[in-house]
């Protein structure tokens, strides 16, 4: 039998349009929801990244071979000569930027009170390849080396009652597990995307931060950030022997993924959520699988006549599919073009989780800008169009099985 | 009654008299140990030998005190040059050379750690006033590296006190305590203490070396050392003051 299946298909959806529209839209709505969930995952996998490279630790970190054993006990005596590792370091074939920084548990003095922080000793001028201070210092400026000169974060001072002009005394554990104790005068309050640096952070000058702790010349690690081109494993490795034969220095040199176990959580999340996406899909198309079902049963006596004039059941089967992948296209180009819509409209207005994530200790900023991904888009389009086609040929199968005189006889 | 019986009446009362009437009681222990470590004035110098994970570290000081509950502490070397505690009556301050205000600690703060070592900031500055705060018992006598001693049980009387119970082995002559073991109220152990070698002042036994086990701290020690100790010196009366602590 000569009969242009695609043209019948397409025509038989129009049968019952309210049905058809009611499937289309359940598998749209699938396919948006996935869009926008993806769109949002992949932005906080990327803002994660640029929070850790930039505020935590760099591309690639140099510490002493054994901080990491002993970092419980906040060990600042385990550290790294600035003077010989930075120009080894700098010196490798692939790295772009390197800054010392020391990162330190502190305590401010205020109101006979003692207010825990984390003290951040950094190199300005170095660290502006990693921190773009001038973007996020919204009062006051950033401190000069040399003064004791302090830059907040902008819910602490908040917190505190704190602006600049004031000036707080800062109390902390020594490299040589004494105490210690200076006055540091706020220059500037600063805002960073990360909603925990804000409220727990002060910056002071390395320099400051070294007499602070008794840690002349030393520092708690050095960081780096690698050229475009290579790859982030292989200069870490280089580093790491580049120092081993020039300075016969044993060191924990790693790469960004290595050191941060929630990102590679956040890797794994994403194909967690691909598979969330395809039960998704699933459940979004047991209504076209109900559709194509009810469908059948409707037109038994039809398809009893069409196999009497001579149709072989695998083109009603076809039939059948082709009904329901129509259906699917037109569901996941709306969803699709609808979610691609939604994560626009974000990108724009951004996702505010400042009340979400306050008190979360996790490197992901308060706002996300999620980005339309036409990678993704396309992905997405195409996984809700072959899971909810293939859905439909569960009962599609079945209209090939049908006995002809059986459903000649169905009233 | 015959006379003999009453001549050995009178002898056995002899001999039981000086046990009953001159017998010391726990409390006269304690004021004497809390004597023994209270001068009118004194000076000393020293150091505080910390041993932990890392290695030996070890700092020295000077330190004033006057009566019970003032004294001063200075350190010497080179880590931590300049600072200085000061303990008044009730309050306690910290002074640091690049810190533009003293900090005072108080409650739970004073049980920190000074210098990282086993020793808390209470510990280095108490007041010599056992009693105020404890209840004691004597529990018996012991030989206690060959030094015969009382044991004594310290109870507290009030929740303010760092250590809820202390027992210690005081010295029947000297009453210097030689050990120490503080614990919480369940009993758990906090610190050990235990003076290694004395040294003779005037006419007193202090301790000069002794070596302190926080039990909260894993492979840590400390021992702390008096070099020099002069009791009854002439002090400045604005010694102990917050003028002089930032001077």
């Amino acid at each position: 039998m000569t009969i242009k299946l695609p043209a019948v298909a397409f025509r038989n959806i129009f049968r019952n349009l309210r049905r058809s529209i009611l499937s289309a839209v359940a598998i749209a709505v699938s396919a948006m929801s996935i869009m926008a969930l993806l769109a949002l995952l992949e932005c906080m996998e990327t803002d994660m990244a640029k929070n850790l490279t930039s505020f935590y630790t760099g591309q690639i970190r140099i510490r002493n071979v054994d901080y990491e054993k002993y970092e419980r006990y906040n060990p600042l005596h385990l550290s790294v000569d600035i003077a010989s590792v930075l120009p080894v370091a700098e010196s490798v074939d692939g790295v772009k930027a390197a800054t010392p920084r020391i990162n330190f548990p502190a305590s401010l003095y205020l109101n006979e009170k003692n207010n825990g922080v984390l003290g951040v000793g950094i190199d300005f001028t170095k660290d502006a390849a990693f921190i773009d201070f001038d973007k996020l210092v919204t009062e006051g400026r950033i401190p000069n080396a040399g003064a004791n000169e302090m830059l907040m974060g902008s819910i602490l001072a908040h917190e505190l009652a704190l602006g600049v002009g004031d000036k707080v005394t800062m109390l902390t554990t020594t490299a040589t597990r004494g105490t210690n104790a200076m006055t540091f005068k706020i220059t500037g309050i600063a805002s960073f995307p990360v909603g925990a640096l804000s409220s727990t952070t002060v910056y002071v000058p390395l320099d400051r931060a070294q007499y602070l702790l008794r840690m002349e010349g030393q520092a708690q690690e050095i960081l780096l950030l690698t050229k475009d081109g290579y790859k982030e494993a292989d200069v870490a490795k280089d580093v790491k022997q580049a120092l081993l034969s020039q300075l016969s220095l044993e060191t924990e040199t790693k790469q960004w993924k290595d050191l941060n176990t929630i990102y590679s959580f956040l890797v794994i999340a994403k194909f967690i959520y691909y598979i969330i996406g395809a039960i998704f899909f699933v459940l979004g198309s047991t209504v076209i699988i109900n559709t194509t079902m009810m469908v059948i049963y409707e037109r038994m006596r039809e398809i009893g006549t069409m196999g009497a004039l001579g149709m072989q059941g695998k083109e009603l089967t076809k039939l059948f599919l082709l009904e329901g992948s129509f259906i699917s296209i037109a569901g996941s180009t709306l969803g699709t073009l609808i979610g691609v819509g939604i994560v626009f409209t974000l990108s724009k207005v951004g996702l505010n989780f400042t009340e979400v994530m306050s008190g979360v200790d996790m490197e992901i900023s308060s706002i996300l800008y999620p980005t339309v991904n036409w990678f993704t888009a396309l992905f997405v389009w195409i996984y809700a169009i072959i899971i909810s086609s293939l859905s439909t040929l569960i009962p599609s199968r079945k209209a090939s099985k049908i006995e002809i005189v059986e459903a000649l006889r169905y009233v | 009654m015959s006379k003999k019986i009453l001549t050995l009446l009178f002898a056995l009362i002899l001999l039981i008299l000086p046990s009953t009437l001159f017998a010391i009681t726990a409390e006269e222990i304690v004021k004497s140990m809390d004597a023994l470590a209270t001068y009118d004035t004194s000076y000393s110098t020293g150091s505080i030998q910390t041993t932990d994970r890392f290695g030996t570290k070890e700092s020295t000081f000077k330190a004033w005190t006057k009566g019970t509950s003032e004294s001063l502490i200075e350190f010497t070397s080179t880590a931590e040059r300049g600072q200085k505690i000061l303990r008044t009556k009730g309050s306690l301050y910290l002074y640091y050379p690049d810190a533009e205000e003293l900090i005072r600690l108080q409650g739970a703060a004073l049980r920190q750690s000074v210098l990282g070592s086993d020793l808390s900031y209470e510990d280095m500055t108490e007041e010599k006033t056992t009693l105020n705060d404890y209840t004691v018992t004597l529990d018996g006598s012991e030989v206690y590296n060959g030094h015969d001693c009382y044991i004594l049980t310290l109870t507290a009387k009030t929740r303010q006190v760092a250590y809820p119970i202390q027992k210690v082995w005081v010295d029947k002559e000297t009453y210097v305590t030689w050990k120490g073991e503080y614990s919480t109220s369940q009993g758990r152990l906090l610190k050990n203490m235990e003076v290694l070698s004395v040294m003779q002042v005037a006419d007193r036994t202090i301790p000069k070396e002794t070596k302190i086990d926080d039990a909260m701290k894993q492979d840590s020690s400390t021992m702390m050392t008096f070099d020099t100790l002069q009791i009854n010196v002439s002090l400045d009366a604005n010694l102990f003051s917050l003028e002089n602590l930032t001077w």
